[in-house]
């Protein structure tokens, strides 16, 4: 589903040369979850990133479902992402001044989809992550675990083929962190869904199919 | 979509309150000057009662004499050839100019040669300027009156209230009748349901009034109380200095707009053909002839060229709007910049989720123009109320500040380019933006 070749990430200053990702080599089977675990600063976020087509590596190639993305243009991508890849951030990055539904509804905003489509795709992802009776609330009037769940349903609105999870659980606590594994977890099985997921977390990447750990931008066994 | 950025165009609007409101004031105090700057332009230059036909007018109102003799320059050149003085005198013949004369044109002149002016469907004179003390119950009045001919009511459009014009026959009769204005009638009789066949007394001359019309105040300047046959001046004022020059005026109405420049160019030719009455005193004379922006262009300088005045008025005027709208919209555009960078986590989640750049520009353009309308509304009632107070108060004397359609739709697209303006730089950048890094944030 996935395949990254040679992947190499580094950042230029005028003084100095970081090294982020080192000959990443990667091949994601279709409904695999896969998670990255590595201290801070190894290169996952980075990582994750180039996969969800939100960074561009300095070199290598990235393929997702047969598809060379190096070739598309910024607005295939965008188009790419928009149709594929739903995203989970660990600090949620709800827009505040929206509502949950809105919020929920807005991958589905940059696609050629009626408003009450749009409102019945939202309920029904809502309803998925269980807030459906918290629809017309704001980010603000949530806890984190909810906030989490709202992202959740906002990476599923648009039902895509693979969800890219940076630190899901990061920013809760051990019981409403289980309770979002246990969604990716259906996601993944019941939906076919292909997660890769970045992790600090060995107790959540021990429950998912494969894991893989970087060390200075290096993938290491 | 719209729906969707509407909602949240609103929401930052309360969120920043302070940012609203200097937002806010910047625009809509800026659209206020503008609105008032365009009623103002409206007023002096637009198609408004009696000058409704203001695009087919050409105005002959200035008769210029001038006295070109030639002057003999002589030179002398002394060289020394085979150790001899030789000179060599070359004359040098050049015109020049020792007398002019400026004036609006005589009854007679515009009478005799001004008629059936090719390119013209119909030309009235009139003689503007003339103005009457009346002392009623000790108080004085102050009217200024226009003697015109039967013509002038076919080319100006006025809106009588009651009663008529006077015609060909009152003119030839020398008819003691008057049309006045509604304004000047109620100062004269006082309020009355109705003025016509009344008398009003003008320079020791009982006038009847024959019509009663709405208003006598129009573009340029232009402004009566009352409008009486001309037959009715006295010889003194009819009399001609230098059989060409006198009180009157010369208006002519062409057939299309471009027949402007047929009857422009006709009486120029004019004006070179005619044999000078008394050429010892003046042997040229030049008729210049203008189109309605350029009589106003020519009244602000009266020493140029009418098409140079006409340039420099444009010029001047297209400056000092750019200025008006430069000068608030690089403030917004700085203002956006601060606003939108707080938004940039949004920005990174949006593209994430499929937005291209042109989402993003579209959405905090479209933001901004919300603003930019709201800021155009507030602009709008005060402009509305301040028009109406400088009406009310006459700060600006005879001057009537007129606000129609056709100005709020000026105001409103004026609103539209500021609010793309000032949003589409801000919104640009930030299009532009990395994801990783705009997540970051």
């Amino acid at each position: 589903m996935i395949q990254l070749k040679n992947i190499n990430k580094v950042y230029r200053t005028k003084t100095i040369e970081t090294v982020a990702l080192n000959e990443i080599n990667l091949d994601v089977k279709e409904g695999e979850f896969l998670s990255i675990m590595g201290p801070s600063g190894c290169g996952k976020s980075t990582l994750l990133n180039i996969i969800g087509l939100i960074d561009e590596p300095s070199s290598g190639a990235i393929s997702i479902a047969n598809q060379q993305i190096s070739d598309y243009s910024g607005k295939a991508t965008a188009r790419f992402r928009n149709e594929r890849l739903g995203f989970i951030f660990q600090s949620f990055h709800l827009i505040n001044d929206l509502s949950v539904i809105d919020n929920v509804e807005l991958p589905l905003l940059y696609r050629k989809v009626s408003a009450k489509k749009r409102r019945f795709l939202a309920e029904e992802a809502l309803t998925k992550v269980g807030l459906k009776n918290r629809m017309k609330h704001f980010p603000s009037q949530l806890s984190g675990g909810q906030k989490q769940r709202v992202a959740i349903a906002r990476a599923i609105v648009g039902n895509p083929d693979i969800i890219l999870a940076d630190e899901p659980t990061g920013n809760l606590d051990s019981v409403m962190g289980n309770e979002i594994m246990d969604i990716l977890l259906d996601l993944n099985q019941n939906n076919k869904t292909t997660i890769v997921m970045v992790t600090h977390d060995e107790t959540m990447a021990q429950r998912t199919n494969r894991l893989i750990r970087l060390f200075d931008g290096s993938q290491v066994l | 979509m719209f729906t969707n950025y509407f909602k949240l165009a609103i929401k930052v609007l309360g969120r920043h309150k302070f940012f609203t409101f200097i937002s806010l004031f910047g625009i809509s105090f800026t659209l206020m000057i503008l609105m008032l700057v365009t009623a103002f332009l409206d007023t002096e230059l637009g198609s408004h009662e009696p000058m409704s036909k203001r695009d087919r007018m050409v105005f002959l109102s200035q008769v210029t004499l001038k006295n070109i003799e030639t002057d003999t320059i002589m030179t002398i050149d002394t060289t020394i050839k085979n150790e001899v003085a030789v000179y060599d005198t070359t004359y040098d013949f050049s015109p020049n100019n020792t007398s002019t004369s400026n004036s609006d044109a005589g009854f007679a002149f515009l009478n005799e040669y001004c008629r059936n002016i090719e390119g013209s469907e119909k030309e009235t004179f009139y003689s503007p300027g003339s103005s009457f003390d009346i002392f009623i119950n000790n108080n004085k009045l102050t009217f200024n009156g226009i003697y015109a001919d039967a013509d002038f009511w076919k080319i100006f459009d006025f809106t009588f209230l009651e009663g008529k014009a006077f015609g060909e026959t009152e003119v030839k009769n020398q008819a003691l009748g008057l049309v006045i204005s509604k304004k000047a009638a109620v100062k004269y009789f006082g309020e009355n349901q109705s003025y016509v066949g009344k008398t009003i007394t003008l320079e020791g001359k009982n006038f009847k009034v024959l019509g009663v019309v709405r208003t006598m105040q129009g573009p340029q300047g232009f402004n009566a109380d009352v409008i009486m046959p001309y037959t009715n001046m006295t010889a003194n004022q009819l009399e001609n200095h230098e059989g060409f020059q006198g009180r009157f005026q010369g208006l002519f109405l062409a057939k299309t707009k471009k027949d402007r420049r047929i009857i422009q160019a006709e009486i120029k030719k004019k004006a070179t053909q005619m044999v000078m009455p008394n050429p010892d005193d003046y042997n040229v004379l030049e008729l210049n002839a203008w189109t309605f922006p350029e009589t106003y262009a020519k009244r602000l300088w009266y020493d140029e060229d009418a098409t140079k005045s006409l340039k420099k008025l444009f010029l001047i005027l297209t400056s000092l709007l750019l200025l008006f709208v430069l000068l608030p919209t690089l403030n917004l555009i700085n203002l956006n910049i601060s606003r939108i960078m707080e938004r940039s986590s949004e920005i990174g989640v949006r593209k994430a989720f499929g937005a291209s750049s042109g989402n993003i520009l579209v959405q905090f353009v479209f933001e901004n123009v919300i603003l930019t309308i709201i800021g155009g509304v507030i602009g709008f009632v005060l402009a509305s109320f301040l028009i109406y107070t400088i009406n009310n108060s006459q700060a600006l004397g005879n001057v009537v500040l007129q606000f129609n359609g056709s100005i709020f739709i000026y105001s409103f697209l004026i609103c539209l380019i500021f609010g793309v303006l000032s949003g589409i730089i801000p919104a640009y950048r930030m299009s532009k933006m990395q994801i990783a890094a705009a997540l970051k944030q």
